[in-house]
């Protein structure tokens, strides 16, 4: 009696190590907080610091945006919110854009964070209200960020120093 | 039965999950590359070839499908382990990687065809995986050391006029090496408490 008891256990306890080593190496979270973070947010259990993602918003408006990803990074530890990767990517986008060049490395740095953000929201759907922002979702973007990375003769033309930041 | 349901899945499962762990920058999990696969194909049938591993013992007609399953679990853990291994010993890109796995397929199927005996197998895996592991995760990383030392300094010395663009490696953090070290030596002592054939004595009646 105790023989299959032990063995039924046995087979338990070794599928879900090897789920867990799965999902690991599906996810690969480069930190205990987002290892914890990741499989608390797959039973819908993970939530954000509010108190820090509201300082991030504010230090992001008002154009900080080193330290408004600081408190972003704070309120989303384990980056699994998709609206404060959002705002991290939107934070990436706005720093380096420039009127004559953008800054390759920050719009990469967004596009990893918009990236995750598309990975987090449910079906990648991604839609922020914000007044604030002229891009809205993650699709919009996503797509300004590859744009500002890509090489193109749109590049040579003069005329790009008037645009505006969005 | 303890070690066929908890101790040997449990820590064929270690390997498999220790062996793609790398850390540089950033923590990465490599999944085996196909070749690996191979390689723990190879090992595995040796294993049974040589007595090391006796499948029937974890899997035939008179057990019941309690213990056939955990018999599959083992087989499957085992085969996973040893991917991960070889992914673990062989180096991750260039020449040495491509000189490696010849040499460990090489290895392989002439250990297989010389039909040693179950003790011999292992001895030659000891030997196998430690050499790897040296070459990998000592002279390697000596070589691909961006900050040099003296190591770095005595193999420049002997390979002279060779170009170390095809050699040197991503270099890791030296926490990575002592996590393959416990992953392949706990492959290794794993490989030891498998179930072996049994084989029947012969004794002389005058």
């Amino acid at each position: 009696m105790r023989e299959p008891l032990l063995r039924t256990l046995g087979l338990a306890v070794a599928a879900a190590y090897a789920l867990f080593i799965v999902w690991l190496y599906v996810r690969q979270p480069q930190t205990v907080a987002e290892m914890t973070g990741a499989m608390s947010a797959s039973i819908g259990a993970y939530h954000v610091d509010e108190l820090a993602f509201a300082d991030g918003l504010r230090l992001f408006r008002a154009n900080q945006f080193e330290a408004s990803r600081l408190a972003f990074d704070r309120a989303d530890r384990a980056h699994q919110d998709a609206r404060t990767q959002f705002y991290i990517a939107y934070s990436y986008y706005r720093e380096g854009w420039g009127r004559v060049y953008n800054d390759d490395v920050l719009f990469q740095r967004g596009l990893e964070a918009i990236d995750r953000a598309i990975a987090a929201a449910p079906n990648g759907r991604i839609a922020v209200e914000d007044a604030d922002l002229q891009l809205k979702s993650g699709d919009e973007l996503k797509a300004e960020l590859q744009a500002g990375i890509r090489r193109d003769a749109s590049d040579f033309n003069p005329l790009k120093v008037f645009r505006q930041r969005k | 039965m303890i070690r066929e349901a908890f101790i040997l899945p449990l820590s064929f499962l270690t390997v498999a999950l220790l062996g793609g762990l790398r850390i540089a920058d950033r923590v990465v999990l490599l999944p085996p590359p196909l070749f690996s696969l191979v390689l723990g194909f190879l090992l595995l049938g040796l294993l049974v070839r040589c007595g090391a591993l006796a499948p029937e013992r974890l899997m035939n007609g008179t057990r019941s499908p309690l213990q056939n399953a955990g018999g599959a679990v083992i087989l499957l853990t085992a085969f996973a382990a040893a991917a991960q291994a070889f992914n673990a010993a062989i180096p991750e890109s260039g020449l040495p990687r491509l000189l490696f796995s010849v040499f460990l397929f090489v290895l392989l199927v002439n250990t297989s065809a010389a039909a040693p005996d179950r003790v011999r197998v292992l001895r030659s895996m000891l030997v196998i995986f430690g050499s790897a592991f040296i070459l990998k995760f000592i002279v390697l990383a000596a070589l691909s050391d961006p900050a040099g030392g003296w190591l770095k300094r005595t193999l420049l010395a002997m390979l002279e006029g060779l170009t170390l663009g095809t050699l040197s490696q991503e270099p890791y953090r030296p926490a990575t090496g002592y996590v393959a070290f416990a992953a392949l030596a706990l492959f290794l002592g794993s490989l030891t408490l498998l179930p072996a054939r049994q084989t029947t004595a012969l004794t002389r009646t005058s």
